[in-house]
């Protein structure tokens, strides 16, 4: 094996600035933009076009954040899928079914995130089963849970519920009719997430933890709870989509939150990071997802066929996966030098 | 003795099969004997099968396909377009099924043996594109994403026909002759050690002269074309395919494959194992019709099943490799 | 309590089946997750205790989700035969893949009453009588109401492109709103935005944006109201909502005026007719001189959604 090296390479300006791991995400990003952008036209330039991908990115963006820093750790979340309808379920029912006020509803919501987070976290750093085995598991049995639970409690698998005003300008509101109020809420999760990932020492420790699991531990880090925190936060992250998706909506369904799984993989992976862990940065997630979001509704404003989006997404994730691949090369032969 | 049995990597999905059925028979009040008279769980378990036991190979020898989730509409809506909407033989809508498996195998090995991209991202790229091109292509065709297909009497009779007074496939006796052929390869021939050694550790398998890259794309196309032909026969037997997402299969795949004792890592696993892991999953996904058990928890019952299995999986191995010192994992390259 | 009442159940139908007398009869239906079938399992629940009262049985079979559903049905036919039941009530949604099972079932003798769809083939799986709606007829009623209502141009929004019944509502829906007057688009959205009400949401955003002359819209799925009353807050265009089947949150809607109607087809008059009928068929001979009985379409506005709250509230609307 090579032995990596700490420092980071010195090089010219250009050259590091080809070597960031965003670059390949934000040519990516510009292509599909311009390439959509001279399809859709003015209509996709506008407010409409922008609320319409920014809107669907925020919904997804929020749980990429958390799934990245943990593929970046070397882990998979795959159940945030069962997780997003379990927390909106457990916030109708409390909220909507029972009358308890928003806040318990919200609370309770919330803390299924955090409650199957842990769980992962624990199965994973306690064990040495994959993570990507102990999620799925985990999955199984979340909506398992969830569907007994709602038959069992209100006999069907679909509840609604009107939050009060304040709820839902704080969670379902429309700014200026369109943008989603979950757009600002992403900003806010990014904003933490790069301070955690880049600026904090816990960002140190995720690197670590993805380019050697044993070394880390050698040097002081405490992975498992590193680890459990990780998970704990894929699962608020996407019980907080839950939670605004009842707001937004008024409803929440037992199915429905599986598109989660892999579609935040794919942001994650369009951005930038790795499957194998150790690199990526929140600005590559953050364009990843943008990426993501721009082809799903661009279809529509090109008016081309909506199928034609899954081939787009599936090619460019092949040329994101690989042209980063190649950009990682660049860099480990840089630092070898 | 009994250390000896729970050394081997059937050991646990042995138990599991054993602990899902004494848990229906006490629990839910099932009677074996209707249940083993019945077809659907059997059926249900060739589908999932003949699939997981190629997908199986593939996790021994270290990767992971998850495009067969697409694979299995994909191979289905090719022959249906092909001898159902423009009428050609049946042989070259079966040809041209397999064609398409055999095609989407070569790009998922060949990036992956040409890249160091994961396989998982790869086969998601393709799962992904797959599905588009699946339903575009159809609709562009066909002007719909859901064709009839009438089969001639032999190819019913091959593929497609039920056996037994009526309820069981003729899929479940192409299930056991591959579960034969896989286990040959694995564990009768030189084939099987190299894929063993591929998930071991994959640069000495090479300095070893494996043709790592040959078996690789081999394993991948294998996966594809299987799941295509699981396609294929769901198309003859009923009469007409449907475009489908396929996220299902992907992980009742995965589980059967993983309850039956392969390491998600490589370099562990067996036919046997595998073998029982898809009856046990199927048993517990369509026997629980057998059951007063409420249809509703049948998830949770997979979920906690699936982490039992893992969980002594684990412990089984640790008591095999027990005196044996465990060779570190190779370190992924650290950030630059 | 559902527990013990189930073991009681079969214990009754393992006591009786001994004597050549028992009735037993499968229903077989949807998703567990689809909350459209929890209303027609409130009818085959209601229906089973006059069933059981009378010495016979019910098993209510369902498919865990829709993919890969023609198999999944046609493994429910043929369990439901090998557990040697006398009569099976299903809808018939895949047709090209369930006759054949249906077929061979009736040839043991089986008894098959439909309901709830494929009302095209009824014939050729032999059933007694069909309890459901016409989606042409559900479709024509709905485009008319709306057409009535004003409407002038209306887009018809299929959630999973190629399925049959969704295809058969769209073209009702052209044909009655054409009668009356108005154009109709439809809208194919694709398979990966079945049930993502965000997607959706944005997918029609794009629509009523696109082409400024639609004001109203009627989609296969309930949860595409919820999408298109979304879209509508967004955009703030004069868009009439409406959809086919209703859940809890769109009565909500319609009290709130921001969604005009639902096309509702009475899924508990379903599962409790096609139950109780197929088993007074078998136990007692009855036959139904009305064939088939429609149970739909049944428009729910405004002005009568203060009743189908109250039965809501009962799980049976």
């Amino acid at each position: 094996m090579t032995s990596p090296s700490k420092s980071r390479a010195k090089g010219s300006a250009l050259g590091a600035l080809a070597r960031r791991p965003e670059t390949g995400s934000l040519l990516g990003f510009a292509v599909v933009f311009a390439f959509f952008a001279m399809l859709g036209g003015p209509v996709f330039m506008g407010a409409p076009g922008w609320s319409s991908w920014l809107n669907i990115a925020a919904e997804v963006g929020i749980i990429a954040l958390p799934v990245g820093l943990l593929m970046i750790s070397g882990e998979f979340d795959i159940s945030v899928g069962s997780i997003v309808p379990a927390s909106s379920m457990m916030t109708a029912m409390l909220s909507g079914h029972y009358e308890l006020p928003a806040l318990v509803g919200i609370a309770g919501g919330l803390s299924v995130g955090l409650i199957v987070g842990y769980v992962n976290g624990v199965l994973v750093s306690r064990t040495s089963i994959p993570s990507l085995i102990v999620t799925i598991g985990v999955m199984f049995s979340v909506m398992g849970l969830t569907l007994g639970f709602a038959v069992l409690l209100k006999g069907s698998t679909s509840v609604s519920y009107v939050p009060d005003a304040l709820t839902k300008s704080l969670l379902g509101q429309f700014i200026n009719g369109m943008f989603n109020v979950s757009i600002l809420w992403w900003l806010g999760f990014v904003a933490v997430f790069f301070f955690a990932l880049h600026l904090s020492p816990f960002g140190n420790w995720i690197f670590a933890l993805g380019g050697d699991r044993q070394s880390a531990r050698n040097a002081g880090i405490p992975t498992s709870r590193v680890t459990i925190g990780l998970f704990m936060a894929s699962g608020f992250c996407a019980a907080f989509v839950g939670v605004a998706q009842v707001m937004t909506y008024q409803q929440a369904n037992v199915a429905g939150g599986q598109a989660f799984i892999f579609n935040s993989i794919m942001c994650v992976v369009i951005g930038g990071v790795l499957l194998t862990g150790g690199a990526g940065s929140i600005i590559g997630i953050v364009l990843g997802t943008m990426t993501f979001a721009v082809v799903n509704q661009g279809i529509f404003f090109a008016a081309m066929d909506p199928n034609v989006g899954s081939i787009i997404i599936g090619a460019l994730l092949l040329a994101a996966v690989i042209s980063n691949d190649g950009f990682r090369s660049l860099t480990l032969r840089a630092a070898a030098k | 003795m009994i250390s000896v049995l729970l050394r081997r990597p059937a050991a646990a999905s042995i138990l599991s099969l054993f602990g899902v059925l004494a848990f229906y028979v006490l629990v839910g009040g099932v009677e074996l004997d209707k249940l083993f008279n019945a077809a659907s769980w059997l059926n249900y378990a060739a589908r999932i099968g003949i699939v997981a036991l190629p997908v199986g190979l593939l996790m021994i020898s270290g990767e992971i396909d998850i495009s067969i989730g697409a694979m299995i509409p994909a191979g289905a809506m090719t022959i249906a377009i092909i001898s159902g909407y423009y009428g050609m033989p049946m042989v070259f809508g079966i040809a041209g099924a397999l064609c398409v498996g055999v095609a989407v195998g070569l790009i998922n090995g060949i990036l992956a043996v040409r890249t160091n991209v994961p396989s998982l991202i790869i086969t998601l790229a393709t799962l992904v594109g797959m599905q588009g091109v699946v339903l575009a292509s159809s609709k562009l065709l066909t002007g719909s994403a859901s064709v009839p297909l009438t089969a001639p009497v032999w190819a019913k009779t091959l593929l497609g026909n039920l056996m037994f007074g009526g309820s069981h496939q003729v899929l479940i006796i192409w299930w056991v002759v591959f579960a034969i052929i896989f286990w040959f390869v694995l564990h009768q021939s030189r084939y099987g050690n190299w894929i063993y050694a591929m998930g071991g550790d994959k640069p000495s398998a090479r300095n070893a002269g494996i043709p790592v890259n040959r078996m690789t794309i081999l394993l991948f196309v294998l996966t594809s074309t299987s799941a295509a032909f699981v396609g294929i026969c769901h198309a003859i037997l009923f009469n007409s395919a449907q475009v489908s997402g396929g996220m299902n299969d992907i992980f009742n795949i995965i589980v059967s494959v993983v309850v039956g004792g392969v390491l998600l890592t490589g370099g562990f696993g067996s036919i046997a194992g595998v073998f029982v892991g898809t009856l046990t999953f199927a048993i517990v996904n369509k026997g629980i019709d057998f059951t007063t058990i409420d249809r509703n928890w049948s998830n949770l019952i997979i979920g906690v099943m699936l982490l039992l299995a893992v969980a002594m999986n684990e412990s089984f191995r640790k008591v095999a490799l027990g005196a044996i010192k465990r060779k570190p994992k190779p370190n992924a390259p650290k950030q630059a | 309590m559902k527990f013990t009442k189930s073991i009681l159940v079969a214990a009754t139908a393992a006591m009786l089946s001994t004597g050549a007398l028992a009735q037993d009869i499968a229903v077989i239906a949807g998703s567990v997750e689809d909350a459209f079938m929890d209303k027609i399992k409130k009818g085959v629940d209601d229906a089973t205790h006059m069933v059981v009262a009378n010495g016979g049985s019910v098993q209510y079979l369902r498919t865990q989700n829709y993919e890969n559903f023609g198999p999944d049905l046609v493994t429910l036919i043929n369990q439901a035969v090998a557990q040697g039941v006398d009569g099976i009530a299903i809808p018939v949604w895949v047709p090209d893949a369930q006759i054949p099972a249906l077929q061979a079932a009736a040839g043991e003798g089986i008894k098959i009453m439909q309901y709830n769809s494929g009302l095209p083939v009824k014939d050729d799986i032999g059933a007694l009588n069909y309890f459901g709606s016409d989606e042409y007829a559900a479709g024509f009623g709905g485009g008319k109401y709306l057409a009535e209502k004003g409407a002038k141009h209306i887009l018809c929004h299929i959630q999973v492109p190629g399925a049959i019944n969704l295809e058969e509502r769209c073209r009702g829906v052209t044909d009655g709103a054409t009668a009356a007057g108005a154009k109709v688009t439809v809208l194919n959205t694709p398979p990966n935005l079945d049930g993502d009400v965000t997607g959706t949401a944005e997918a029609l955003k794009a629509e009523f944006i696109g082409d400024d002359s639609i004001d109203a819209m009627v989609s296969c799925a309930d949860f595409g109201a919820a999408a298109g009353a979304n879209a509508v807050e967004q955009t703030g265009a004069n868009v009439m909502v409406s959809a086919f089947d209703f859940s809890p949150a769109t009565l909500d809607r319609i009290k709130a005026g921001t969604q005009t109607m639902a096309i509702d087809q009475q899924p508990y008059l379903q599962g409790f007719l096609a139950t109780s009928m197929l088993f007074a068929h078998l136990k007692f001979g009855t036959e139904i001189s009305t064939d088939p009985v429609l149970t739909g379409p049944a428009i729910v506005d405004a002005s009568n959604v203060d009743a189908v709250v109250a039965g809501a509230a009962l799980g049976a609307r």
